[in-house]
């Protein structure tokens, strides 16, 4: 088996990586692919608790690498959806404990028991996005409707780019009402600034709150349209490049539409 | 931008030999031709002979045979000046001018022609000055160092996305053929010219060239620095201009490019 390494990162925290990773993971998961998740947030773990699967943790990440254990008893099989693995992140240690030398050999190891594996990064430039990013094949760049996130993606961008990684984008939480009255950040002046292929376009959703605290993957939650967005994602990483990418509207502008079609109104 | 002074024509002599010495000579110490009888300078076919009138003929042509023989370059058909500085010392130059057209074949020997105001030509020479004028003005507009035929200017061309945290030094003039990204900076001892949008840090006349300018397809900065000034970003301009930033009574302006044309009133091409 050789699998393909993905790397999530978006350069500024919370804009959604842990979620997306998580949702991405089972996603592929319910798709057929053998998949891990690697949680590299070392110090600040939380794919665990996104995932629900917190309370089974015995070895992590830093075992796993450093050879304390085997990969088999890192990786925590998920029970409600097969063929989906997470391998957590420690909690007591520190960024530092792992080197890059050491992860590209790790990276090795996982292509070998994987089809695709998912490596949630950690926010910012510094080692622990070094050690994330060393091993990995692809990139795909989380960023949000704001200058701020458009920025530290667009530096991120450059760096992957340094490393011959192309990257991809999906812009999570748009809020389509806010984009039609012009307050917020349109996907397509975010895609003319950072200029790499857009992957998905996720809707802000409240099921991701849910689901967050429940521990209850986003894309097994029915009427959920961040889930359904995340599986569109999955699909078009899957190969099935045919998914067209699908704006949010608003549903005011829906109904608008209909109208117009109809020729009701104006 | 620095000027020479304009007047005596004056310029390395093109011959491979001869630029050789003089590049030595420059590099090493003015002395040596300071304490020289002979110097030479000159333009095409032109040569500047400048004679010390303190030395003795013969000696100076002894030193010419040096100088001449070193050089390996023929003077046949040349026209030569000869300068003996301020002491204008007709005999001398005759005598110089005789010597040089015997043995080196040289088709005009004669003082210098200088171009200051108030001097008057030679008569010997008026015929000939009359008929090369028109030339003579444009040989002499190229050799005004302002002038692109003798200039190389100095630019960093690059295309591509300057990206949030990369940084771009150029050493003169730097042209980017893309896009600036917010975060990004990029940095100028001359001008920049973005073609493309300019979203991030612009730089531009480094440390202390206030004659320098931005410019951008689409100019909407974070910040623009022009030599000492700082200006924080513009509020755009509705819709992609051509603009660009420059300093204009100790504050960075900016204008539509092509509403303004600073450059339509220069006379002819001159290099940045």
């Amino acid at each position: 088996m050789d699998g393909k390494i993905i790397v999530v990162t978006s350069g500024k925290g919370g804009v959604g990586k842990t979620t997306a990773t998580a949702s991405l993971g089972a996603a592929l998961a319910l798709e057929g692919n053998k998949v891990a998740v690697v949680d590299m947030d070392i110090g600040l773990r939380n794919l665990d608790v996104v995932m629900g699967l917190e309370n089974r943790i015995v070895f992590n990440v830093v075992d796993a690498v450093k050879g304390n254990c085997k990969l088999k008893q890192a990786a925590i099989k998920d029970r409600r959806v097969e063929n989906l693995y997470l391998i957590p992140a420690s909690q007591s240690d520190n960024k530092d404990v792992l080197n890059p030398e050491e992860m590209v050999k790790f990276g090795k190891m996982l292509r070998r028991h994987f089809d695709i594996v998912l490596i949630d990064c950690p926010a910012g430039i510094e080692r622990g996005f070094e050690n994330s990013v060393v091993s990995a094949d692809e990139a795909l760049v989380i960023c949000t409707p704001e200058v701020s996130a458009v920025r530290d993606a667009d530096r991120v961008i450059g760096l992957l780019y340094a490393r011959s990684i192309t990257p991809k984008l999906i812009v999570n939480r748009i809020i389509p009402q806010m984009v039609e009255n012009g307050d917020m950040l349109s996907h397509t002046d975010m895609v003319d600034v950072l200029s790499i292929e857009l992957i998905g376009l996720v809707e802000m959703d409240d099921h991701v709150v849910i689901s967050t605290n429940t521990g209850m993957p986003l894309v097994l939650q029915k009427n959920s349209k961040a889930g359904e967005a995340f599986r569109r994602i999955a699909m078009r990483l899957n190969g099935n490049t045919d998914v067209p990418i699908q704006v949010p509207q608003s549903q005011k502008s829906i109904f608008k539409k209909i109208r117009n079609k109809l020729g009701i109104g104006g | 931008m620095h000027h020479f002074p304009r007047g005596p024509l004056l310029a390395v002599f093109r011959s491979p030999a001869c630029s050789e010495t003089m590049k030595k000579s420059k590099a090493e110490s003015s002395e040596v031709f300071e304490k020289s009888a002979v110097r030479f300078k000159g333009v095409g076919n032109r040569l500047r002979i400048s004679l010390d009138p303190e030395v003795s003929p013969e000696v100076l042509c002894q030193e010419l045979d040096r100088l001449l023989s070193s050089l390996n370059h023929p003077l046949d058909k040349a026209r030569v000046f000869i300068d003996t500085g301020e002491t204008d010392d007709k005999n001398l130059i005759g005598e110089i001018a005789a010597y040089l057209k015997k043995h080196y074949g040289v088709s005009s020997a004669g003082p210098p022609e200088t171009i200051t105001p108030g001097t008057k030509l030679l008569e010997t020479q008026v015929s000939e000055t009359q008929t090369k004028d028109t030339e003579e003005s444009v040989r002499r507009r190229e050799m005004d160092s302002s002038s692109w035929h003798r200039q190389h200017s100095e630019v960093l061309m690059l295309s591509g996305r300057v990206r949030s945290g990369q940084k771009v030094a150029a050493r003169n003039h730097l042209v980017i053929l893309g896009d600036v990204n917010p975060g990004a900076e990029v940095m100028a001892g001359g001008d920049i010219l973005i073609i493309g949008s300019l979203l991030g840090t612009a730089i531009a006349g480094q440390p202390d060239n206030e004659a320098a300018i931005v410019l951008a397809l689409d100019f909407r900065p974070t910040q623009v620095q022009i030599g000492s000034f700082v200006a924080a970003g513009p509020p755009s301009s509705p819709g992609k201009i051509i603009e660009f930033a420059h300093v204009e009574q100790e504050n960075i302006v900016v204008e539509k490019y092509l509403e303004a044309n600073p450059f339509s009133r220069l006379p002819w091409p001159v290099a940045r």
